[in-house]
C-alpha cells in the first residue's frame, strides 16, 4: 500500500493512504477525542468532536471521516480546534439531563470523559434537556433516550455488525432519536437483545438492566463465554467477587469483535443465582434428619466418592461404572475425567453432553480427511464465493455466526438456505430450499448429480487430491434425479439454477442440528462432503465446513477423549496401533470395545447393569428425552456422583454432590467450533467452597491412586501437549489453534500425499406416514436459551423475559384445526405430550409443527423417545410424529 | 366518513413497480403518499422487504420528510403560509380563523377526513401574501371572508375533487 507523508502537530509522520486522519493520529499516539467513532464501524462524522485544523487551508474537518492526503499539515489541538470542541461539548451537555450522579454509566461515560478533558463544567448555556420516556419493559436493556447524543453507534452496530435493523434514526432535528419500527418497545420489535449497542453506547442512554443497583464494576477481566461453541471473548466486570456486567472484550483476532448475543451479554447473571452450589453435599438418610443434605468438607466428600467407586469396581467390575463428562467443562478437565474412567477405573463408559448434538457424526469428516478439516476459521468465511446453510438457524443457535453470514450476504456473497422452516436468514439468502423433512440427503445427492451432469465440478482439484472419482461419478450418473426431486419436493429447475450459481465457486458450508440430529445425519454430512470435494472447496480459501457446536467446549470434550469410542486426539479406540500407544502412554491395559454412550448408560442403569455413575457438568434429567425414564434409571443406581455448578434436577438425585466453579471462576481452555483453543483466567473466585472441576478431579485421582496428583494446570497441559499432537498449542496463551496433522495432500501440499475418497452415495427409503400422528414436530432452540436451558433458566433476566415457548404451526393448519393465535394446544407424540399456546406462522410448512426447547423445564423432551440410532451411535431427535389437540 | 380504506392491490402494484431499484425508495414513497394521502404504517414492512432495507430505515425516511405522513390526511390538505411576508400581512389571524372554522389544531385532520390543517414556513408566493395552498392550488391575498368562502366551497364539493 502507498505510504504518504504529512505533518501532524508539528511532527512529520507517514501512514498508509486511504486511512482517516483519526486513524493516522491513533497509529502515532496522538489522541483525538471522539464520541461517534468506533474502529469496527464505518466512519460517520456525527459528533464533530474529532475536529482538527488543516493549517494550510484553515479548514476545520472531522478527523474520522477525512482521509489523509499527502503534505497535509494538521493541528489536532490548536486553540481554535479546542474552542470548537468545547462548544460542541457545551451544547451536548446543555441538552443532557443533569443526572450524572445516579447514572449507571458513571465514570465510564464518554461524554463526561470528553467534557472533563476539555475542561467543560458549567456550560453557561440555557439548559434544555430533551426528556424522553424511560423504556424498560424488557428485562435486558434500559433505554433512556434523554441521554442520547445521536452518535448513531447503536444504529450502525445494529445495521453493520449484527445486521438486524431493529432501530434507525427517526424524526428530525431536536426530536430525532433512534427508534424501532412503529416506535414500539424493543421487546415488540425484531431486536435480538444482543446488547452490542449497550456496550457501544458512549453515554447512559443504553444500559444493562439489573434487578438492583450495581454501579461501575471494580475491575474488568477477559475470559471466554461459557455458552455456545463460538467461543466469544468476554470482558467480565465484577464487584466484590460477583460478576456484575459482561461486555464483548473486543480483542484483536477474536471471533466476536465488538458483538455478543443475548445469552453472552445478559444471561451470565446465572453465575450469581441462588441455585449455585457452594459446598460439597452428602445425602443423609431422610429419617435421621429433616435436612436431606449435609454440607461436608471436601476431604470427606472425596473420600466417600473414591471409596464407593473403588468398592463398586471391585464388586461389580469396572464396566458397572459410567462417566458422563461435560461439553461445558474445559479441555484439561475432560482429559482428566476420561483418564479417571479409562485408567483409574478401567472402563470406556465415558461420554459427554455433546452426544445429544450428534458429535458421533464428526467421524465422517475425521475419517475421510484424517482429521484435516477440523480447522475452519470463521474469518475465512468472507472469502467464500457462495455459502450453503443447511439445517441451521444460527440467528438463534449461534447468533455470532449469523452475523458473519449476514455480513457476507450484504457484501454480495450468495447464500443458499436449506431448511424446512423459513428462518430469519432466508431474508438475506439468494435461494431458500425447503425440502421435505429428512430428505436433505436426497437433495444434496441430487445437487451433486446435477453438478456432475452439467460438468460443473473442478476436475483439476479432483485429480490432484481425491481418488475413486470414476466409481463415484458412475453412481452419480445413475442417480434418478426425477425421483430425488419427487422425494424432496424441490423443483429440478431450481436445482439447476443453484448449480449455475455455484459453478466454479468455492463454497463454505454451515451445518446445523437440523442435519446433525436427524436420522440420516451421517449420510447427509457425507453428501455435503462430496459436494465440497466436487466443487474443489474443501481446504480451499473460503471453503470451510462449519459444523455448529451447541456447547462451548463440545469440540474440546471430544478431542480430549470424553467419548466412548475415541481416545484423546480423536484417535480411534479400536485401532490396535493407537491403543497400544496409549497403553504405553498411560501404562495400563485398555479395552478395545467402545463404552456406553449417554443413552446406553441410561439403558444400562435401567436394566440394573450399571451400578454407579459420575456426572460432571451435565443434567441428563433435563436434556434427555423421556425424563421420567431417566429419573427411574438414575434412581436404580447404587451410587450417583454429580459435580456441577448449579443444584440441577440431576444433582438433586445424587448421593454426593461436588460443588464446582463456573468458567468465570477458573483457569482452563475451551476449543471452539473453528478449532481455536482459547485459554482463560478467572474473573472472580468461586462461590463458597466450590472448587474448579480440574482440582476436584485431580484430588480424586490422588485419592484413588494413592499418589500425588498433577497439582497444577500446567502439568495437565504438558501431558496433553505431549500425548495429543493436535493440541501442541495448548500452552496457556490466549489463543492457539488445533495443529494440522492430516496426511492428506489437500491440507498439506508439501509433505503429505494422501488422497481423499468420496463418501459413498446413499439413498433412503421413503418412509410411511402414520395417520394417527399426522404432524411432524421439529424441536429447536430459541436464542434466549442454550441447549436444555439448565443455566439460562437460572438467569434472572432470561426468566424475566417470560418465554412461554409458543408452538408454531402454519396458518393453513391453523385454519383446518380452527385454531387461532393464543389458543392452548396439546402436542401428543407416542411417548408423551406437552401443552402450550400456539402461534400461527407462515414460516412453517403445513403438516409441520415447531416446538421450542429449554422452556417449561424443557418439557419438549417428553415428546421424544429415548433411543440411540444404532448406526451411527447418535440421536435422531430433531423430529417426531405428533398429533395436535385443542384444549 | 371513516378512515379511508386501503386498496392493498394498488399499493402492491406501486411497490412492485419500484422493487429493488437503486434509489427507488423515495419515488416509491411519493407515489404511495400521492395515491393514498399517506403511507399506511402496515405497509412499511412490505416496502422494506421489496427495497432490501430494514423497516426501521424506511420509517426513518418517512418520518424525516415533511412530505410523507404515516397518518391519513384529509381529502384537502390546507397549508397556510407563515413566512415573513405573510406574517406581517396577518397570516396569524388567518391560521386562528382556520382553527376555529375547522375546529382542529395545526397538523390535525377533521374527523370526517375532509381537511388537514398545516402550516408552511414559506410557500414562495410572497407577492400574494397572505397565502395558503389547498392541495396543489394557491389562494392569495387572503382575508377572513375569503377564507370562509373558500372553506365552504370545499365543504360543499361532496363527490368530486375540484383541485
Amino acid at each position: 500500500m502507498e505510504t504518504i507523508a504529512l505533518t501532524m502537530d508539528g511532527k512529520k509522520i507517514s501512514c498508509p493512504s486511504g486511512i482517516s486522519i483519526l486513524e493516522a493520529a491513533d497509529q502515532h499516539g496522538i489522541k483525538i477525542p471522539h464520541l461517534c467513532y468506533h474502529p469496527d464501524l464505518k466512519p460517520f462524522g456525527a459528533c464533530r468532536m474529532c475536529l482538527v485544523e488543516e493549517e494550510k487551508t484553515g479548514r476545520l474537518m472531522a478527523a474520522c471521516v477525512t482521509p489523509v492526503a499527502p503534505d497535509m499539515v494538521i493541528q489536532t489541538e490548536s486553540p481554535r480546534v479546542v474552542t470548537h470542541r468545547r462548544n460542541i461539548a457545551r451544547l451536548m451537555i446543555a441538552e443532557h439531563p443533569e443526572s450524572c450522579i445516579v447514572c449507571s454509566k458513571g465514570n465510564r461515560c464518554r461524554l463526561r470523559q470528553v467534557a472533563a478533558q476539555l475542561g467543560v463544567g458549567e456550560t453557561n448555556l440555557y439548559h434544555l434537556p430533551n426528556f424522553k420516556p424511560l423504556e424498560q419493559a424488557n428485562p435486558f436493556i434500559i433505554r433512556d433516550l434523554s441521554k442520547c447524543i445521536l452518535c448513531g453507534k447503536c444504529i450502525r452496530a445494529d445495521h453493520e455488525l449484527v445486521v438486524v435493523g431493529a432501530i434507525d434514526y427517526n424524526l428530525r432535528g431536536f426530536h430525532s432519536r433512534p427508534a424501532t419500527v412503529h416506535e414500539l418497545g424493543l421487546e415488540r420489535s425484531n431486536c435480538t437483545f444482543c446488547g452490542t449497542c449497550v456496550s457501544m453506547c458512549p453515554t447512559g442512554a443504553l444500559s444493562t438492566k439489573n434487578s438492583s443497583y450495581v454501579g461501575s464494576p471494580d475491575r474488568e477481566s477477559n475470559t471466554i463465554c461459557g455458552f455456545c461453541g463460538v467461543g466469544c471473548t468476554l470482558a467480565v466486570g465484577s464487584s466484590n467477587e460477583r460478576v456484575t456486567e459482561v461486555n464483548p472484550a473486543h480483542l484483536s483476532e477474536s471471533v466476536n469483535g465488538a458483538t455478543l448475543c443475548v445469552r453472552g451479554h445478559f444471561a451470565h447473571d446465572f453465575l450469581n443465582s441462588d441455585n449455585r452450589l457452594i459446598s460439597p453435599l452428602i445425602r443423609k438418610d431422610a429419617d435421621q434428619n429433616e435436612e436431606q443434605w449435609a454440607p461436608v468438607a471436601w476431604e470427606k466428600a472425596l473420600d466417600l466418592v473414591a471409596q464407593r467407586l473403588m468398592e463398586i469396581k471391585s464388586e461389580n467390575g469396572p464396566q458397572s461404572i459410567a462417566f458422563l463428562g461435560s461439553s461445558k467443562c474445559t479441555n484439561e478437565e475432560n482429559y482428566l475425567f476420561q483418564k479417571i474412567a479409562r485408567v483409574v477405573i478401567g472402563t470406556n463408559n465415558v461420554d459427554n453432553g455433546g452426544y445429544t448434538s450428534g458429535q458421533f457424526l464428526f467421524n465422517v469428516f475425521d475419517v475421510k480427511t484424517d482429521g484435516g478439516c477440523r480447522i475452519n476459521p470463521l474469518s475465512d468465511m468472507e472469502k467464500a464465493e457462495a455459502i450453503f446453510v443447511l439445517g441451521a438457524d444460527p440467528n438463534h443457535s449461534v447468533p455470532v455466526i449469523s452475523y458473519y453470514l449476514k455480513k457476507a450476504a450484504l457484501q454480495g456473497t450468495p447464500i443458499v438456505v436449506v431448511d424446512p422452516r423459513k428462518t430469519e436468514l432466508v431474508k438475506v439468502a439468494s435461494f431458500w430450499l425447503r425440502p421435505k423433512l429428512q430428505t436433505d440427503l436426497e437433495l444434496i445427492n441430487a445437487l451433486a448429480a446435477l453438478l456432475h451432469e452439467k460438468q460443473s465440478y473442478d476436475p483439476v482439484y479432483i485429480d490432484n487430491y481425491t481418488e475413486g472419482f470414476s466409481l463415484f461419478r458412475y453412481s452419480l450418473s445413475s442417480l434418478d434425479l426425477d425421483r430425488a426431486c419427487g422425494v424432496t419436493g424441490i423443483d429440478r429447475q431450481c436445482l439447476a439454477e443453484i448449480v449455475d450459481l455455484i459453478n466454479g465457486k468455492k463454497i463454505a458450508f454451515v451445518v446445523g442440528h437440523g442435519i446433525l440430529q436427524q436420522k440420516y445425519g451421517m449420510h447427509t454430512l457425507g453428501a455435503i462432503f462430496n459436494v465440497s470435494l466436487l466443487t474443489g472447496s474443501l481446504a480451499a480459501d473460503g471453503g470451510g465446513i462449519y459444523v455448529l457446536a451447541r456447547e462451548n467446549n463440545q469440540i474440546g470434550a471430544m478431542d480430549m477423549g470424553t467419548v466412548p469410542h475415541l481416545l484423546p486426539g480423536r484417535q480411534a479406540l479400536n485401532d490396535d496401533r493407537v491403543r497400544k500407544q496409549w497403553e504405553k502412554n498411560w501404562n495400563v491395559k485398555l479395552s478395545p470395545d467402545p463404552g456406553l454412550n449417554m443413552v446406553r448408560m441410561i439403558e444400562a442403569a435401567e436394566q440394573g447393569n450399571l451400578k454407579a455413575m459420575y456426572i460432571m457438568g451435565e443434567n441428563p434429567l433435563r436434556c434427555l428425552p423421556q425424563p421420567e425414564r431417566v429419573q427411574k434409571a438414575l434412581a436404580k443406581l447404587d451410587f450417583l456422583v454429580v459435580q456441577d455448578i448449579l443444584n440441577s434436577e440431576t444433582a438433586q438425585m445424587a448421593d454426593v454432590v461436588l460443588a464446582a466453579a463456573a468458567f468465570s471462576e477458573k483457569h482452563g481452555s475451551f476449543t471452539n467450533l473453528e478449532g481455536r483453543i482459547q485459554s482463560f483466567h478467572p474473573a472472580v473466585v468461586p462461590p463458597g467452597n466450590a472448587k474448579s472441576d480440574w482440582e476436584i478431579l485431580d484430588l480424586l485421582i490422588a485419592k484413588m491412586n494413592q499418589t500425588k496428583g498433577y497439582e497444577t494446570l500446567e502439568k495437565i497441559r504438558m501431558e496433553i501437549r505431549k500425548l495429543v499432537p493436535a493440541y501442541a498449542q495448548l500452552d496457556g496463551q490466549r489463543q492457539g489453534w488445533i495443529t494440522q496433522i492430516s496426511q492428506k495432500a489437500v491440507f498439506n501440499n508439501q509433505t503429505a500425499d494422501g488422497l481423499i475418497t468420496f463418501y459413498p452415495l446413499v439413498t433412503t427409503e421413503a418412509h410411511s406416514v402414520d395417520s394417527d400422528y399426522p404432524f411432524s414436530a421439529i424441536v429447536g432452540s430459541l436464542r434466549y436459551h442454550l441447549g436444555s436451558g439448565t443455566r439460562t433458566n437460572a438467569s434472572e433476566r432470561i426468566q424475566g423475559f417470560d418465554l412461554c415457548g409458543q408452538i408454531e404451526i402454519s396458518p393453513e393448519d391453523g385454519a383446518k384445526l380452527e385454531m387461532v393465535d393464543g389458543d392452548s394446544v396439546k402436542v401428543i407424540s407416542p411417548f408423551g405430550a406437552v401443552q402450550r399456546t400456539i402461534t400461527l406462522k407462515k414460516e412453517i410448512s403445513p403438516g409441520e409443527v415447531f416446538v421450542p426447547i429449554a422452556v417449561n423445564s424443557n418439557d419438549a423432551m417428553n415428546l421424544i423417545e429415548l433411543t440411540d440410532l444404532a448406526d451411527p451411535n447418535s440421536p435422531g431427535w430433531k423430529t417426531v410424529r405428533v398429533k395436535l389437540e385443542k384444549v | 366518513m371513516n378512515k379511508p380504506e386501503i386498496d392493498w392491490e394498488k399499493l402492491a402494484a406501486i411497490v412492485e413497480k419500484h422493487k429493488g431499484k437503486k434509489w427507488g425508495l423515495i419515488p416509491l414513497l411519493q407515489e404511495v403518499q400521492e395515491n393514498f394521502g399517506y403511507i399506511p404504517p402496515e405497509s412499511v414492512e412490505h416496502i422494506a422487504e421489496a427495497m432490501h432495507m430494514f423497516p426501521s430505515q424506511v420509517q426513518g425516511v418517512i418520518n424525516f420528510y415533511a412530505g410523507f405522513s404515516l397518518e391519513p390526511k384529509g381529502k384537502f390538505v390546507i397549508r397556510v403560509c407563515r413566512g415573513t411576508a405573510c406574517h406581517v400581512r396577518g397570516s396569524r389571524s388567518i391560521i386562528r380563523l382556520m382553527k376555529k372554522e375547522l375546529n382542529v389544531d395545526e397538523g390535525e385532520t377533521t374527523p370526517d377526513y375532509r381537511f388537514t390543517l398545516e402550516t408552511a414556513a414559506c410557500l414562495g408566493a410572497c407577492a400574494l401574501a397572505p397565502t395558503m395552498m389547498v392541495n396543489k392550488t394557491y389562494f392569495g391575498k387572503l382575508s377572513p371572508p375569503k377564507v370562509t368562502t373558500t372553506l365552504s366551497e370545499f365543504s360543499k364539493t361532496k363527490t368530486e375533487e375540484k383541485v
